[in-house]
């Protein structure tokens, strides 16, 4: 089980601030992100990947692990 | 002494003392964007005894601002933020030196404006400056706060500190799309809670007191409360050089015309048409006020051309004379133009005239 949490215009599109998702076979991070796009549709969406509160490259070829905890962080721009 | 009745309460504090209130009264603090973020931080820096601040805004102010723009009086609707804001500080803290720009905030004016200060405050609410600041900052090596808001969250950090990671770090692709608070809507005491948290940043990076926020993302939500922190880490492709930042900002736009709008200038001696193809190339073009350089030797021969003459650069198809328009801007030519569609436009205009 991992926590994906969603924020800004991202968790508009999800329509949830976090949810909680489970994994059988070994799951990429890479995976992840690209079943969350196909399931939410983000588009044009950019956003910054976290892995337990720490910023991830764009590329980085990760494993999800059991408690991991995943943020999607889009910039924001009001002010 | 009065000045230290007025800081009496910070000073007591063990962490500023005298000699903090003495490194707030020495430092300039840049705040780009009077808004929401910047009605919020202005008045504490200002009220801490910050030295000299300068608040960088080109809006006037409008109703639908006031609901979360809090240091305008309605009555100041239609007037220019930055000198409000200036006339607000004066009468908060006379001991605070306050310039207010009016002008916009671009590549052009960035960097010889950031040198002025010692720590820039991004208080805007789009995209595209924040990336401007974040690459003059780096220029100029000062430290950037940044704060922004969707909704009913905020987000604050605080980059290029003491060489730490950047906006660029973090984002690294320049999109460009995400809403502001016009498009999106926002309650004021976001604004100000977000506000707040930069003007506290400032404050600390001063006073060398506590952990800045740089590496480090905060993340708000007003609605339940939750905050975040999370960590980056600088990247090496993400600096700028003075020159990067030339060609990136203050490229200069090639004007062109189309040769149709220029066919009644044909015999104005005023007038100049450069030919910047090879000799050897056709159609040949004849019009009076005509010399032909090619591009490969036009830096060379510059010196035949009036710098203050009306200049319409042409080529082959409109492609060489831009590069052209490029150098004569450079050697600061007054009034160039580039044919759009260059000679074979123009001959095949210049055919229908003999018809008509």
């Amino acid at each position: 089980m991992i926590e994906v949490k969603y924020f800004g215009a991202v968790a508009e599109k999800t329509k949830c601030e976090f949810e909680k998702l489970s994994f059988s076979e070994e799951l990429s991070l890479q995976k992840l992100l690209q079943d969350l796009n196909e399931k939410y549709e983000f588009e044009s969406l950019t956003f910054s990947v976290a892995v337990n509160q720490k910023i991830v490259p764009k590329a980085v070829d990760y494993a999800l692990q059991t408690n991991d905890i995943v943020a999607l962080l889009p910039p924001f721009a009001g002010g | 002494m009065s000045t230290d009745k007025r800081y009496n309460r910070q000073i007591i504090l063990s962490e500023i003392g005298e000699e903090g209130q003495q490194k707030l009264a020495t430092t300039k603090v840049l705040v780009i964007g009077a808004g929401g973020l910047g009605a919020a931080i202005l008045p504490y820096l200002a009220s801490a005894g910050v030295g000299e601040i300068g608040i960088a805004d080109h809006d006037v102010i409008e109703i639908s601002n006031l609901q979360r723009q809090v240091i305008y009086k309605t009555d100041a609707i239609g007037k220019s933020k930055a000198k409000e804001a200036k006339a607000m500080i004066a009468e908060l803290n006379p001991l605070v030196k306050v310039k207010a720009i009016s002008e916009k905030v671009s590549g052009k004016n960035a960097i010889s404006l950031f040198e002025k200060y010692d720590i820039i405050v991004d208080a805007t609410d789009n995209i595209a400056i924040k990336y401007l600041i974040n690459d003059a900052c780096l220029v100029t090596n000062k430290p950037m706060v940044y704060g922004s808001i969707f909704r009913f969250q905020g987000q604050v950090s605080v980059f290029n500190y003491q060489n730490g990671p950047t906006y660029r770090c973090l984002y690294p692709d320049e999109n460009l799309n995400a809403l502001n608070c016009e498009e999106a809507g926002v309650l004021g005491v976001s604004v100000g809670i977000i506000g707040m948290f930069q003007a506290n940043e400032v404050l600390k990076m001063i006073l060398g007191i506590g952990n800045v926020l740089s590496g480090k993302i905060l993340v708000y939500n007003t609605l339940n409360n939750e905050q975040q922190k999370y960590d980056f880490e600088k990247s090496d492709i993400q600096t700028i050089t003075r020159e990067a930042f030339e060609e990136k900002y203050n490229k200069c736009e090639v004007e062109e015309v189309s040769f149709e709008l220029v066919l009644n200038e044909m015999d104005n001696d005023e007038v100049l048409f450069l030919d910047v193809r090879n000799v050897d190339e056709s159609p040949k073009i004849s019009i009076k006020n005509q010399i032909q350089i090619p591009l490969m030797h036009l830096e060379n021969e510059i010196e035949k051309l009036n710098k203050n003459q009306k200049v319409y650069v042409f080529c082959q198809s409109g492609i060489r004379s831009k590069i052209a328009f490029e150098l004569l801007q450079k050697h600061r030519f007054k009034n160039i133009k580039s044919i759009a569609g260059g000679a074979l436009a123009m001959k095949q205009l210049l055919k229908e005239e003999i018809k008509i």
